[in-house]
């Protein structure tokens, strides 16, 4: 778990609600408002020791208006969508649905080359152009995204004996074949996602 | 006295096979009081007619049912109140927790029996007691939510109420309020201010007499018949009522005191307001609050909450309304205009009850809650600031540029609270003009179990008087307090006890030809229902009185006694027991056990089949407080090994009925040890314990153990004599 920046400094954080109306003017994102900062969520979350901050944690960053800190965070890139933090919410808050949104609100705000969203996009990419999930090409994307050419290499070097393991017990296909009627598919992709309004 | 005492032997859930019915019958033919005897095995069923029968056609003046705990099928065992009815437990406290056909189970249920026939041949029948003109009329005095509520209450049930204010007009601390905060389902929309329409429904009530700028100048007497001195101006008025209802409210807490805490920097900005300052505020700007310095519109505010409340140098307790309270002050400024920011500080946000829905509502318009402790606030210039220990974000955090900060301060109750309510009734008892506080000031006698009552019967506390509490509670509250008033002059009417003995007829009486004048019974009675007249006699006031017996067991000449409940007539059922000769190894252990907790949780043991030792003989007594020394005399010169007293819990969370009942019996205990000396006894043949009615399954332990230390002490050696 992360400390949060300038904590335990001489300096106090300011709260500054600017950054928490933009995200109350997100779909469903008022519901934030409700939050009482009881932990459910966060004691509840399976990922929670991956995160930086914990969904309570992120949510009171948002309140104090810790932009850099929530969109720089990876919980809502670690958050596996597993509905169970919603489910005990005591305040019935969507908070996978928020995190789905703040994914969304950082594509579009913050987006940054090496960003916390490679992984994600790498899974997109990897969807649209074969219709199925390969765990070479994911990875690939990935850490071409995230280190370059030189990054890869030496990414995929450092994993090659999980990977040999992964081929010799035919889990793993190099080039997994493409799905028929991708172009259904991602027909279908583009139509949910302009509904939702998020037309890349 | 009765002659004619109805033996009634029921052998059914599991009695028979434990117990000889011929012992038993042995037993009852052998008192010659008894003038028939039944058996069965089912007389709360099918032969429940017999006993009836019997009665009826005054074939007996008096049942001993030797069955199961006198605690059930109360209703089918009445026969009226001319009709004493003596139970036997032989279900719980024998059958149930004792070894079958043994020796020992047998004679512990024949002493049982003996028992029941000493106290049935001993007791006679009350007679309730009556006021010549009971007075039905209910006092209630302060005009605020709580007394105009209670007031109303009383009235729309036919009763003449009578209110007391002291200010020129009704309406008490809701005058200074704009609104309120939700007063019915779903109570997520402030409420308009109710007190007009109350006040005006008071005035206009033609059941109600009400007496604005007044004050109570003596209140004398008891329940039905309270002699109330009222002031009004120069005026004096006499009214006479039967029960009291004090609504005298709460005051806030003293800002200059605040100025104490130094981090709140209260007096340093006239911008720095209490809750209370803010409501007038608003009052006055009709929901606009101007900033007191400039009077500038309020665009950014913090709220303080728990300023000087649960804290030891200031308020130890929570108000339990203050957090209620600024949601709906934030919701002053949020509601006209939604941009405005509105931060609350709390330490834990309090919205009791349904008032959850309520502090949803308000963080839904956008107020930002933040929990911490504030380590400071300045004014820079007009500009406050605000800094906080914040727990949520786990560092430091800082509030700028705010117009106003509003500091929440909880609630004093007037009655104690030093206020100009101090003593509001004045009353002329022997034990004090005020009525005792429980805890912080706050007068009331037994929470958990008696809302309500204080501790002077008849008198009852409605509202933040009683403890501190939101609208809605205080609503409840004081429909609760008028009932507790409609039944108490109904039921001193007709003769009858109050709570928590409600429905007793018996009394004590005194004999007064032997009295000493030793003021025990004057100071001990926990209801202060004994005056002194000049002479220091006891004056009891009757209808004062709750019959735990307190006074009985604090007279040294044992002059008072109920027609039910007397010393001799316990002393004759520790007489019953036989005592077998010390060669025989057979222990006697008598226990005092406390109606209300201790009897049950015995009864308890037995149904939950916890087995233990069948030396004791249990006799319930009203409360421990009613123990007198003579009994204890009595039991070991009669040769019984050890006497064991249970009671209830005693201390800061009693748990006793009647306050203090235990502790009374503790002190009486400690002076009998001197007697015990005398008599050549050690101490330790009499132990108290405290059992509450959860406590069951420690009562094998409690009674086997106090066993084996009598066990050690070897036998009484006043056996026999």
């Amino acid at each position: 778990m992360k400390t949060l920046k300038g904590a335990g400094a001489a300096q106090p954080l300011l709260y500054d609600c600017g950054f928490a109306r933009e995200i109350y003017a997100l779909e469903g994102g008022a519901q934030l408002k409700r939050c009482m900062q009881c932990g459910v969520c966060a004691v509840s979350c399976p990922s929670r020791q991956e995160m930086d901050y914990t969904p309570r944690r992120l949510f009171s960053l948002i309140r104090a208006g810790r932009k850099e800190e929530v969109l720089d965070a990876n919980t809502i890139w670690v958050c596996t969508s597993c509905c169970t933090c919603r489910v005990r919410c005591p305040r019935g808050i969507d908070i996978l649905g928020l995190m789905h949104e703040l994914q969304f609100y950082y594509l579009r705000s913050w987006f940054k080359v090496h960003s916390r969203a490679s992984f994600q996009q790498a899974f997109w990419q990897e969807l649209r152009e074969r219709g199925r999930i390969g765990e070479a090409g994911v990875m690939l994307r990935c850490w071409l995204k995230e280190g370059g050419l030189t990054g890869a290499v030496l990414k995929s070097l450092e994993m090659k004996g999980t990977g040999l393991r992964l081929l010799r017990r035919g889990r793993l296909r190099l080039i997994p074949p493409k799905i028929e009627g991708l172009t259904g598919l991602n027909k279908i992709i583009d139509k949910a996602l302009a509904q939702q309004g998020y037309a890349e | 006295m009765a002659a004619k005492i109805g033996v009634y032997l029921c052998s059914g859930c599991g009695i028979g096979e434990v117990l000889d019915p011929a012992g038993l019958l042995q037993v009852a033919e052998d008192d010659r009081r008894v003038a028939l005897v039944r058996e069965s095995d089912f007389f709360c069923g099918q032969d429940a007619g017999l006993i009836q029968g019997d009665v009826t056609d005054r074939v007996v003046d008096a049942v001993v049912l030797a069955a199961c705990s006198p605690r059930f099928y109360v209703k089918v065992f009445d026969y009226g109140p001319g009709l004493p009815v003596v139970r036997v437990n032989l279900r719980e406290q024998v059958a149930w927790c004792h070894e079958s056909g043994s020796e020992d189970t047998q004679m512990l249920a024949e002493d049982a029996l003996r028992m029941a026939l000493a106290r049935a041949g001993g007791s006679a029948v009350p007679e309730p007691f009556r006021l010549e003109n009971p007075s039905r009329a209910i006092l209630v005095v302060g005009g605020g939510l709580a007394g105009l509520t209670a007031a109303l209450e009383a009235a729309r049930a036919a009763y003449r109420v009578i209110l007391v204010e002291r200010e020129n007009s009704l309406g008490g601390w809701l005058r200074n309020v704009y609104r309120c905060a939700p007063l019915r389902p779903p109570y997520a929309e402030s409420a308009e201010n109710p007190f007009h329409l109350l006040s005006r429904e008071v005035e206009s009530h033609p059941g109600i007499v009400v007496y604005r700028g007044a004050s109570i100048e003596r209140t004398a007497g008891g329940p039905g018949q309270f002699d109330v001195t009222v002031r009004q101006g120069e005026r004096l008025l006499k009214e006479r009522v039967g029960s009291i209802i004090v609504a005298t409210g709460a005051g806030a807490y003293d800002p200059a005191k605040l100025t104490r805490l130094k981090n709140l920097a209260y007096g340093t900005s006239p911008n720095i307001i209490v809750s209370s300052k803010f409501e007038e505020l608003a009052l006055r700007g009709g929901g606009r609050v101007a900033r007191p310095s400039d009077g500038r519109e309020v665009r950014r505010a913090a709220f303080i909450q728990c300023a000087g409340s649960r804290d030891p140098e200031h308020l130890p307790y929570c108000s339990a309304a203050c957090c209620v309270e600024t949601l709906k002050q934030a919701q002053y400024l949020l509601e006209p205009d939604p941009d405005c920011t509105v931060f609350i500080y709390y330490r834990d946000l309090r919205a009791n009850g349904q008032y959850e829905h309520f502090y949803k509502k308000v963080q839904e318009e956008g107020a930002v809650f933040i929990q911490g402790e504030v380590v400071h606030v300045a004014d820079r210039g007009g500009s406050l600031s605000v800094e906080a220990d914040d727990l949520s974000l786990g560092c430091r955090s800082r509030v700028e540029g705010l117009d106003l900060v509003v500091l929440a301060t909880g609630m004093i109750p007037d009655v104690a609270g030093g206020g100009p309510e101090q003593g509001a009734l004045k009353l002329d008892y022997r034990q004090g003009p005020e009525l005792p506080a429980l805890k912080y000031g706050f007068p009331d006698s037994h929470f958990i179990c008696f809302p309500y009552e204080t501790r002077r019967t008849g008198i009852y506390a409605a509202g933040s008087v009683r403890e501190p509490m939101d609208l809605v509670t205080t609503l409840e509250d004081a429909a609760g307090a008028a009932l507790k008033a409609i039944q108490c002059v109904e039921m001193t009417a007709r003769g009858q006890a109050v709570h928590p003995r409600a429905l007793d007829v018996s009394y004590p009486e005194f004999n007064m030809s032997r009295c000493t004048q030793c003021k025990r019974c004057t100071e001990e009675c926990p209801f202060g229902a004994i005056n002194e007249d000049a002479g220091s006699n006891p004056l009891p006031q009757i209808t004062r009185c709750r019959r735990c017996g307190t006074c009985l067991g604090a007279c040294p000449e044992r002059i008072v006694s109920f027609k039910d409940y007397s010393v001799a007539l316990i002393s004759s059922m520790i007489k019953a027991i036989e005592v077998p000769d010390g060669d025989e190894e057979k222990l006697r252990v008598l226990v005092f056990a406390c109606e209300n907790d201790a009897y049950p949780a015995l009864d308890l043991a037995g149904a939950a089949g916890l087995k233990y030792n069948a030396w004791v003989r249990i006799i319930p007594l009203r409360c421990l407080g009613s123990l007198n020394p003579v009994w204890i005399a009595d039991a070991m010169s009669r040769g019984i090994d050890g006497v064991l007293l249970m009671g209830c819990r005693q201390g800061e969370d009693y748990q006793c009925h009647f306050i203090n009942g235990s502790e009374l019996a503790r002190t009486r205990i400690m002076n009998v040890s001197e007697t015990l000396d005398r008599m050549g006894l050690e101490a330790g043949r009499i132990k108290m314990v405290e059992v509450e009615i959860i406590d069951y399954t420690k009562i094998p332990a409690i009674l086997d153990g106090f066993a084996d230390e009598l066990a050690a002490l070897g036998p009484n050696p006043l056996k026999g004599f």
